[in-house]
């Protein structure tokens, strides 16, 4: 690997994390490690039926408890939220009525975890039980027991798209495939639990420290449900412990640490069990996808059909987006002229699914990329052929509006076609091995901010000050992506100096500039091109401070950089600059109903190839290997571009064998880490991962840079599919890909051939 | 999580321990490593008023050899796994702590608490809100099991690595109690019954395990079907022991199960089918159908009972023929 | 419920503490001795992100009662840095990327530094299969297993240095 990108000094040459030393040395300080003077500890009870009115609540057996300091309900704070604008339906504590197993119905803060816990079995609720919704198509037929009332039959949206001439296309098709692909319900499972430390203060501000991707979001909704200003409450995001979306909107507890901590004058902290975090989920959404796709006698796509239903659980949350994402991105990677979309995202009585990592594409992406595949076997066309005859050509607009600008996707898949030996080994390896390849992308973040907007998405703000060094102040969280060091290599390369002189104060709505968030990819794209922004205009500050003031007493212009610093900083004190961004105009998207979500100001692509070995007997797969290759645009630290890489693919590996949430008759039977199988280092879904760094380098991102975190994780899943079948000659079109149902479709298979 | 009450008592040898326990019995429990019932005591699957810490006493901790192997109830799962001694005379017993869970747990978690393993089942290893919110189990606190719900039975299945090798190898145990410490094989010690899995009085406490000098030396294989290389539970689990003649010819065999019904268990016939028998796709055959006889899985896991059943087939195909091999 | 006085000897050094005996050492860890670099990742034994190592031996702390564990030597990851220098396994870890959230870090780190107590220069899968019990959600593994080369190379390239001192 080169020391550093052609041209630069820091750009491109990989950097341990800000915190990297603190984090290996159990120094660095997440949410629950924190404690205050007079903490006491939050629990919440929650719901044991699925969805039932609340009939009544008596807490006072728990208030009265010794050690107990307060006890609060759902209609003391009943100001509702949500992350969309247009989905403000949920509360943080149930106000009326109960929508799934493990709702929130009432909590405690106390001296100790152990009286809080006995607080809540003195709390007293009876319900008044309503039919519950377990089942999406059931959910849909709903005349009566609606989960909301506003919401008939249970349907929290519908978009339906239609871009081209479908019908016409597809009646020219030489082949036209029909196929139904399911996915069950997965979630993050970020190995730090969600934690909230809310301290009220006598001023009346409330300070709140959280595991969040979204500090701002969590700063605003925290106004809305205690009534205060925004300016009143402060929102710090400490170390992090993964979030993969799954901390990207607002959680309940995070409300409920601050009605608590309000309701007391005292600090609350709440720290969630494992269990805890599973009924909050937020994960994504088992959905069916149902895929029609038409092609000409070479493989062109002429037309593609997609329905899709997404089982949303209790709220609205991101729905709208999850749904709109897997039907808007369709036209983002391969050339499609003619789509046609209809999506629905329904309610049903379970937790609410919300953004994780592919937010939207990835149930799609295996549906379409699995038919690719049954279409090129059906015509006999090499699959990596059949991807490259559908290629985008880029620059373009797509049939729905989305600006395509860098699109490295074709040297994703030479890379790794080659690497993996596609040509000579394809068609020719034993019975039970095989190869399988598959194509992925996803936005750079959103083009449209969630609460419409022309305002900047990221600002950054720079300030030169007299100790030599640099500070960056960065409303960005870093959730483990890296995105702090990020900011500091760009303000370094930019400045011309060490990195050591530059540090970082980031997430903390008091003291720095709103960034959005850290979910779909965003930050090294918005906020590194805010930081760069800020950097190039700090330098000409300088310049110009010090250029005046050495004219004002006739000497001459500095022209070393911190000569003009030292000279800057003698004339005005301090120098600050700032850098925003927004995305173009251009990039933001059509006029139809639902063209605000899809659009991005660049897409990341990437291809992958699997290599799986099949046990027949047993169903049983091994991953060999995994080559994956990514166009990140630019890699401004390679190490960090090849960590999102592998954890994307692994994380996909582990939906693609083994992770579920699996539900019977309306219970949730596995919310634990022993159940929900995430993957181990010793699995099949733990293979040797080569990552291979594409760089197609944006026009408009940071020094070229685009995104590397998420783009990876939709092809693992349809790239083992693919290897499997062409490893036995097995379909299977319902996710996780076990060895049950591996096992069945050989039997059929069999069975059908006899 | 926080533990429920209790008072810690840590006896310094075992008439202590057993005088504890004769004292409280019926709201004492005893804990081993406790890698599983830490977990139960979280999630107040129990609630005991005294928990009987048996780590003080040494004695019950070392494997002696001797005529066959003695091994201590206390014996970490992963010093047996790591025993040259156990690997060289017992390779089954080798092969099979080493497939339990994870290395931080094999650590910790002893031969003893391995085989008086409570039985496991998706409704019943969760929390008080989880089980209330399904009314409960017929094992704990409820009335109705929701696996098989017509029935009386509860169909928890028996998840131990170790016991179906020990049972293959012709396995004692010793337990100790006020009167009389007795022996008896490891197969008399399980019920079938989900809820009282093991023959255990109150007052008693398993303290050895002896292997045969008899088995010494059989061939072995333990083969484990999880989901993933680690951490969890069996899903079913085959173990086989086999002495061979020098032509090939089985002289004797045992062949045993877990996870597939609430106690692991010897496969009847299995010794009968093996007993001068040859290696042959008909003994495969024969051996994988009196084991599908033998089981009863419910959909108490992850896994179907189907699939469940014919995972175990196969294994014990292909467990008899590695161990043939070997 | 009664409170123990225990003696636990944590990171070399005698704690007197008075511990209800249902106190796990996760935390009595965490909330009596303030070390909070050991993780409760899920309170049931299922990821590994609470190990700690007990007498020379890797062992998940929210499964220990604490009161039971006063005869034993304990290490948690507070103890690797020496003066404020990292270790070479965490300066691995630093360098090839073995950390992203850091969650499961320390717990990992923990059982790796036995591993490497007694295998000098493991083989990957020896390095896999003593990690896995340690659940890792961010790196796929791959990183930390890049992480246990960097340090076992330097440890070497230390090794032979010292060596050259001798001979000089």
């Amino acid at each position: 690997m080169p020391e550093t990108a052609p041209g630069f000094a820091v750009i491109g040459k990989s950097a341990p994390m800000l915190d990297g030393k603190a984090r290996v040395s159990g120094l660095a300080v997440y949410t629950a490690d924190m404690t205050l003077p007079g903490m006491l500890y939050g629990k919440v009870l929650h719901s044991t039926v699925p969805h039932a009115r609340i009939v009544r609540i008596d807490t006072s057996r728990a208030g009265a408890l010794p050690g107990v300091h307060a006890v609060v309900v759902g209609n003391e704070f009943p100001n509702r939220y949500g992350i969309l604008p247009i989905g403000h339906d949920e509360a943080a504590i149930a106000v009326d009525k109960v929508r799934y197993i493990g709702d929130n119905v009432a909590a405690v803060a106390a001296d100790t975890e152990a009286i809080a816990d006995e607080a809540l079995r003195l709390v007293q609720v009876e319900y008044a039980p309503l039919r519950a919704w377990f089942d999406a198509e059931e959910s849909m037929r709903a005349e009566r027991d609606l989960i909301h009332d506003d919401r008939p039959h249970n349907i929290e949206k519908h978009y339906s798209h239609n871009f081209g001439d479908v019908d016409t296309a597809f009646a020219r098709a030489h082949l036209v495939r029909e196929d139904r692909f399911r996915c069950p319900a997965v979630t993050h499972a970020a190995m730090e639990p969600h934690a909230t430390l809310a301290a009220m203060q006598i001023d009346g501000g409330i300070t709140v420290w959280s595991s969040t991707q979204v500090p701002y979001y969590l700063q605003r909704t925290i106004a809305n449900v205690l009534e205060m200003p925004e300016s009143a409450v402060r929102v710090i995001k400490p170390a992090v412990g993964g979030g993969f979306g799954g901390k990207s909107e607002v959680c309940p507890l995070e409300v409920i640490a601050a009605m608590l901590s309000k309701k007391c004058g005292r600090p609350v902290r709440i720290t969630y069990s494992r269990e805890e975090v599973f009924f909050t989920h937020r994960g994504r959404p088992s959905q069916i996808v149902d895929l029609k796709t038409g092609v000409d006698r070479d493989g062109k796509i002429l037309a593609v059909a997609a329905a899709t239903i997404q089982d949303g659980g209790a709220f609205c949350g991101y729905g709208p987006v999850t749904v709109l994402y897997s039907g808007n991105l369709l036209a983002g990677i391969y050339q499609i002229e003619n789509l046609r979309y209809d999506g629905f995202r329904v309610l049903t009585n379970k937790p609410s699914c919300g953004a994780m990592r592919g937010h939207g594409t990835v149930n799609m992406r295996f549906a379409f990329e699995s038919q690719l595949d049954m279409i090129a076997s059906q015509l006999g066309i090499d699959p990596v052929e059949m991807r490259r005859r559908n290629l985008l050509k880029p620059p373009c607009f797509t049939v729905n509006n989305l600006r395509v600008t860098s699109y490295g996707f074709p040297e994703c898949i030479d890379r790794v076609v080659e690497a993996s030996g596609w040509r000579e080994r394809k068609g020719k390896m034993p019975r039970g091995r095989g190869l399988g390849v598959a194509g992925s992308h996803y936005v750079t973040g959103a083009a449209n901010p969630i609460n419409r907007s022309d305002m900047p998405h990221s600002s950054v703000t720079l300030k030169a000050d007299r100790d030599g060094a640099f500070t960056i102040y960065s409303g960005a969280s870093d959730i483990g992506q890296g995105c702090d060091v990020m900011q500091v290599m760009i303000v370094a390369e930019v400045l011309g100096v060490d990195p050591s002189r530059v540090r970082l104060v980031a997430a903390d709505t008091g003291t720095t500039p709103v960034d959005l968030g850290s979910y779909s990819s965003r930050v090294t794209f918005m906020c590194g091109n805010a930081a760069k922004r800020a950097a190039e205009e700090l330098k000409k500050e300088i310049y110009r401070v010090s250029a005046e003031a050495q004219k004002a007493s006739g000497k001459p212009i500095p022209q070393n950089f911190d000569e003009a610093l030292r000279l800057a900083l003698e004339a005005s004190g301090v120098i600050v600059a700032h850098g925003h961004y927004a995305p173009p105009e251009a990039a933001r998207g059509g006029h139809f109903k639902g063209a605000g979500v899809g659009p991005s100001p660049s897409y990341s692509y990437s291809a992958q190839v699997a290599e799986v070995v099949v046990d027949e007997e047993t169903g049983e797969v091994r991953i060999e290997k995994i080559w994956a290759a990514h166009d990140c645009g630019r890699a401004l630290n390679p190490v960090a571009v090849e960590g999102q890489v592998i954890g994307s693919v692994s994380m996909g590996l582990g939906q693609a064998l083994q992770e579920e949430m699996i539900w019977r008759n309306g219970f949730l039977m596995n919310p634990g880490l022993l159940e929900y199988r995430s993957p181990a280092s010793c699995d099949a879904a733990s293979p040797d991962i080569e990552s291979f760094i594409v760089e197609s380098i944006d026009p408009e991102g940071p020094f070229g840079a685009k995104e590397a975190s998420e783009g990876s994780l939709a092809a693992s899943i349809p790239a083992v599919a693919n290897a499997i079948y062409d490893a036995v000659g097995v379909r299977i079109m319902e996710l996780p890909l076990t060895p049950e149902k591996i096992l069945r479709a050989l039997k059929q298979k069999k069975k059908a051939a006899a | 999580m926080t533990l429920p009450e209790f008072t810690l008592l840590r006896p310094r040898n075992l008439p202590e321990a057993i005088d504890s326990l004769d004292r409280h019995r019926g709201d004492i429990q005893v804990i081993a490593g406790g890698t599983d019932l830490v977990p139960s005591l979280k999630q107040r699957l129990f609630a005991p008023r005294y928990l009987l810490d048996l780590k003080p006493i040494r004695d019950l901790r070392g494997i002696r050899n001797g005529h066959g192997l003695t091994i201590g109830a206390m014996t970490t799962v992963g010093a047996i796994a790591d025993s040259p001694l156990v690997a060289e005379k017992f390779p089954v017993l080798a092969a099979a702590a080493a497939a339990i869970a994870s290395p931080v747990l094999r650590t910790t978690g002893t031969l003893g608490g391995n085989l008086c393993l409570d039985t496991r089942c998706l409704w019943y290893n969760q929390s008080p809100f989880w089980r209330a919110s399904c009314g409960f189990c017929l094992k704990k606190d409820g009335k109705v099991c929701h696996v098989a719900p017509g029935g009386e039975k509860c169909w928890a299945v028996f998840s131990g690595d170790t016991a179906p090798a020990l049972l293959a190898l012709g396995a004692e145990i010793e337990i100790a109690s006020p009167r009389a410490s007795r022996r008896l094989p490891l197969a008399d010690f399980y019920t079938g019954d989900g809820m009282a899995r093991i023959k255990l009085a109150g007052d008693e406490i398993l303290t050895r395990v002896h292997l045969p000098e008899s088995s010494a030396g059989l061939r072995g294989a333990y083969f484990k079907y999880r989901l993933r290389g680690s951490i969890d539970y069996p899903l079913a689990g085959v173990a086989v022991a086999l002495d061979l003649a020098p032509d090939g010819t089985c002289r004797r065999g045992a062949l045993a199960v877990t996870a597939l019904n609430p106690k692991p268990q010897l496969i009847p016939g299995a010794e009968a089918a093996l007993r001068g028998s040859r290696l042959s796709d008909d003994l495969l055959d024969r051996l994988a159908e009196l084991t599908n006889r033998a089981i009863k899985p419910l959909s108490t896991s992850a896994s179907t009972p189907d699939y469940r059943r014919h995972i175990a087939r196969v294994f014990v195909r292909r467990a008899v023929r590695q161990a043939w091999q070997a | 419920m009664r409170k123990e006085l225990v003696d636990l000897s944590i990171n070399g050094r005698r704690h007197e503490l008075a511990v209800e005996p249902n106190r796990t050492l996760l935390d009595v860890l965490r909330e009596d001795l303030r070390l909070t670099g050991t993780k409760c990742g899920c309170d049931d034994s299922s990821c590994g992100a609470c190990t700690v190592v007990v007498d020379g031996q890797p062992m998940l702390s929210c499964l220990l009662l604490a009161v039971s564990y006063q005869d034993s030597q304990i290490q948690t990851i507070e103890s690797l840095a020496t003066q404020g220098e990292l270790g070479a396994l965490q300066r691995g870890f630093v360098q090839e990327g073995g950390s992203q959230c850091g969650f499961c870090t320390p717990g990992m780190v923990m059982s790796l530094h036995t591993l490497l107590e007694s295998t000098a220069d493991p083989t990957e899968e020896e390095v896999r299969a003593a990690i896995s019990g340690n659940i890792c959600r961010c790196t796929g593994y791959m990183q930390i297993c890049r992480a246990v080369r960097h340090a076992v190379a330097e440890i070497r390239e230390e090794e032979i240095r010292e060596k050259e001192r001798l001979h000089a």
